[in-house]
């Protein structure tokens, strides 16, 4: 009765290298396993659609008008500047804290003078780079409700800062950084896809 | 076990003695995994345990990502199931894994008390062991039917109008009672909004709570086996049972193999056949809870069917409460009215045997019935099976007080 | 011991799928035969044929209103200019849901109810019934049409015309992929799981083994 117990000299070694790689595959399965729940908390079909390219249509606009879009929830503003707004861009350029967006957020195309694909049309995200209030449209220097000596620009009630008509901050108010440039491109002349880089001639 | 299985004497150190000196980590292991010595002679019944557990884990684990997208309104609830299946990455496959689990849950414990009934396991001194078992089938039972309601479809609202109108058959109280638990006097957002909140915690809580008493009464008594015999006759100078093994590595590594072999099975319903073939996932529950039409056909899921059957055999509408009711109490029951002294089914005499075959056939015959619509036939059907359902627990307790039993051997058999 | 446990597997086995059949009862009640529609939302071209017969001839009064044209696209091998262009003329853009162009109350002034949306029908009815439903039409002496699978159905015959201009296994083309389709949209990740499952499958088989082999090499110590 006494004898039941071990009968011959297990295997160690084969009962090490099976342990190791059950251990082994089960942890590749329970990583598997990962990918769906993880999976799971991305931005559903949904989401992605909210998100989804936006079209700005710019051939109905009259020169200094802006108009707004909205793109992932977020005011995305389109501005046919005209040539006298382009041409006060270049005289700003001691005044403005970071005239050449070297540290801005941008993409490549638009880290120019303009910050634009095209000088006319600017197109920026309608949020102050300082707390995330959405800046006033005041294009035209010296503007009634705006301080003396307004250059024409952007300014955030909120917190006083101001940026130019390229979106870029003046110096000395709060704001640390010139506004985001979404990623966009030219669908046509006169239809820019913001979210989308799309070359011209690529049908919507 | 004793040279293979000489505890390990040297003093842990490090962070394990830092912790063990604040918590009895390695005394909780030992006492439930490495020293606790499980009869050696498990066979294949024994898996559902484990099985129960795995996919009460997997039920949590689903469950808390659905309800992360899930939205407990009555306007919102039915799409956005709709929206988890299309929308929501990889959500198709945690809302299969969390409906196939419903139904594997009930799959597996029929089989786990199966398994009880087949061996005794419920009788002195694992009555408590099978008493929690049991609250935790009435409580999985309550889980799985606020879980239906959920979905919002045609089925989930007519099912939860049928069973919250059993409580209005209750005498005088009745009527105010399904107001009462309704929170409406339909059907409506208030009772799947409350109905949510006992599906995704309370409930889950509770249920948790109760599989570890389960775990520790049974880890009290020790596990019993086919042989229904007890291991603890006869032990080792080392106090271990001569037929028991330490569950850590034996049953740890059979258990893997089971929990594969299991997840296998899982995985082809969860790929290949979700809806069950209509009973996982029934088809009228795709078209959004309508309280002004009534599907032409309802039924339970199939896990219900054999108690639903029962309700519908009864005439009188209160009465089939009752019966209902009394079905499922009377396995509470169990341990007191078997009274042969022999658990396992391998010694016991003929009259148990055919007993318990009556008991199974009832059961499945009942269930079969349950889904179906009901027609004098099936209902005179249903009335016969109802009958000798409950004769299994009149009948008991006279036979098994003397029942002619084989001799149980001393030690357990392979 | 094996053996006798693959006997008492295959034994719980048949047991539940014994009771799993007797479970399986008639269609709810309709009085015909439904046809098979044998359709494969593997074909994709079955399927881009049947989403263009579906906007066609469907979605005048019926949305399928939880399904995306971009995904629509993306599953049926379209970019999502194409869907634009093929399922909504250009008129939309790919985000949007699979919405009927009726005006909300049309329907029920014309039909006297609100046509159902499409997107589940398929899980809901089956295909079978879709198939039989929409070839079930036939003309009555006072030359009004209705419904072999549901009689007296308030939805016109729309198919009429293409019956009436193509070939019997034209028609037959045509409903196998209009169902095709709204097999498509009644679960669209099908094709993804079951592409899936057999990997899954076939990893745990994998693991199964290596288990079977641990248990077997620890058992070893254990006398019967």
């Amino acid at each position: 009765m006494s004898e039941t117990k071990v009968i011959e000299t297990p295997n160690l070694k084969r009962r090490q290298v099976l342990a190791g790689a059950t251990g082994v595959v089960g942890a590749v399965g329970a990583a598997f396993v990962a990918v769906p729940f993880v999976g799971y908390w991305k931005p559903s079909e949904r989401a992605q659609a909210a998100g989804a390219p936006a079209n700005a249509d710019v051939s109905q606009m009259q020169p200094g008008q802006m108009i707004t879009v909205n793109w992932r929830g977020m005011p995305v503003w389109v501005v046919r500047r005209t040539p006298a707004m382009l041409e006060q861009l270049t005289e700003l350029d001691d005044v403005v804290r970071d005239p050449m967006s070297n540290n801005s957020v941008q993409p490549d195309y638009a880290k120019n003078l303009t910050r634009s694909i095209k000088p006319e049309y600017l197109v920026v995200v309608g949020i102050c780079t300082h707390l995330g209030c959405s800046p006033l449209y005041r294009p035209a220097p010296n503007s009634p409700d705006m301080a003396a000596g307004w250059r024409g620009g952007f300014f955030c009630p909120c917190h006083g800062s101001s940026f130019d008509l390229a979106g870029r901050v003046f110096r000395s108010v709060p704001a640390p950084s010139n506004l985001d440039v979404p990623i966009h491109s030219y669908l046509s002349e006169t239809v820019i896809r913001i979210g989308e880089e799309v070359e011209e001639g690529d049908l919507a | 076990m004793s040279e293979l299985q000489t505890t390990k004497t040297n003093e842990p150190g490090g962070l394990l003695k830092w912790v063990d000196d604040r918590y009895p980590l390695i005394d909780t292991w030992n006492k439930h995994v490495a020293q606790y010595y499980a009869p050696k002679n498990f066979n294949f019944w024994y898996f559902f345990g484990s099985f129960a557990l795995l996919t009460l884990v997997i039920m949590i684990v689903s469950g808390i990502w659905l309800t992360m997208s899930y939205k407990p309104d009555a306007e919102l609830a039915f799409n956005s199931v709709e929206y988890i299946m299309r929308d929501v990455e990889w959500g198709w496959l945690i809302r299969y894994i969390h409906t196939t689990g419903a139904s594997a849950f009930f799959i597996v414990i029929y089989l786990h008390m199966t398994r009880a009934l087949l061996y005794g396991s419920y009788k002195e001194p694992r009555e408590l062991v099978w008493l929690i078992g049991m609250l935790i089938f009435v409580v999985l039972m309550a889980e799985a039917f606020f879980g239906y309601m959920l979905p919002w479809g045609q089925m989930s609202y007519w099912g939860a109008q049928v069973i919250i109108g059993l409580f209005s058959t209750i005498p005088f109280v009745g009527p105010e009672l399904a107001v009462w638990i309704r929170g409406d006097f339909i059907i409506s957002d208030a009772t799947l909004n409350r109905f949510f909140a006992l599906h995704v915690i309370a409930l889950p809580l509770v249920l948790v709570i109760l599989v570890f008493m389960h775990i520790v009464a049974l880890h009290k008594v020790g596990s019993n086996n086919p042989d229904g015999i007890d291991i603890k006759k006869h032990k080792d100078e080392n106090g271990v049972p001569l037929d028991g093994i330490a569950f850590h590595p034996y049953y740890t590594v059979k258990d893997s193999f089971g929990a594969v072999l299991f997840l296998i099975f899982f995985a082809v319903i969860v790929f290949y056949a979700p809806d069950g073939g209509g009973h996982f996932i029934e088809a009228p529950n795709f078209e959004p809870a309508d309280p002004l039409k009534t599907p032409d056909h309802i039924a339970p899921v199939w896990y219900f069917t054999p108690f639903y059957a029962i309700l519908r055999a009864v005439p009188e509408p209160f009465l089939g409460v009752v019966a209902m009711g009394l079905s499922i109490a009377v396995l509470f029951a169990m341990p007191w009215l078997d009274r042969c002294k022999v658990r396992s089914i391998r010694y016991r005499g003929n009259s148990y045997k055919i007993l318990l075959a009556i008991l199974f056939i009832s059961f499945i015959v009942l269930g079969v019935l349950g889904a179906l619509p009901s027609t004098p036939l099936y209902t005179k059907l249903a009335q016969v099976f109802t009958i000798l359902y409950f004769a299994f627990f009149i009948i008991l307790p006279f036979t098994s007080a003397h029942e002619k039993t084989k001799p149980v051997p001393e030690r357990v058999t392979a | 011991m094996i053996k006798k446990s693959i006997r008492n597997w295959a034994l719980v086995s048949l047991t539940l799928m014994f009771g799993a059949t007797l479970n399986v009862h008639a269609a709810g009640g309709y009085n015909i035969e439904f046809e098979r529609v044998n359709n494969d939302v593997r074909d994709k071209e079955s399927l881009q044929r049947g989403a263009v017969h579906f906007v066609n001839y469907c979605m005048a009064c019926h949305s399928a209103e939880l399904n995306r044209y971009n995904r629509v696209a993306r599953d049926l091998g379209w970019t999502d200019d194409e869907v634009i262009a093929k399922l909504t003329y250009n008129t939309l853009t790919p985000v949007d849901m699979m919405v009927t162009t009726m005006e909300p109350g049309v329907s029920e002034d014309l039909f006297g109810i609100q046509a159902p949306d499409l997107s589940l029908m398929s899980r809901l009815k089956g295909n079978d019934y879709i198939y039989t439903f929409i070839r079930g039409y036939y003309q009555q002496e006072d030359g009004s049409w209705n419904n072999s699978v549901l009689e007296g159905t308030s939805m016109p015959n729309v198919l009429e015309g293409v019956r009436r201009h193509s070939t019997e296994a034209e028609f037959d083309q045509f409903t196998t992929d209009l169902v095709n389709f709204m097999d498509y949209i009644g679960e669209p990740s099908k094709v993804q799981r079951w592409d899936l499952g057999w990997k899954v499958i076939a990893f745990l088989l994998v693991l199964l083994l290596l288990t079977y082999l641990l248990k077997k090499e620890y058992w070893r110590d254990i006398k019967k």
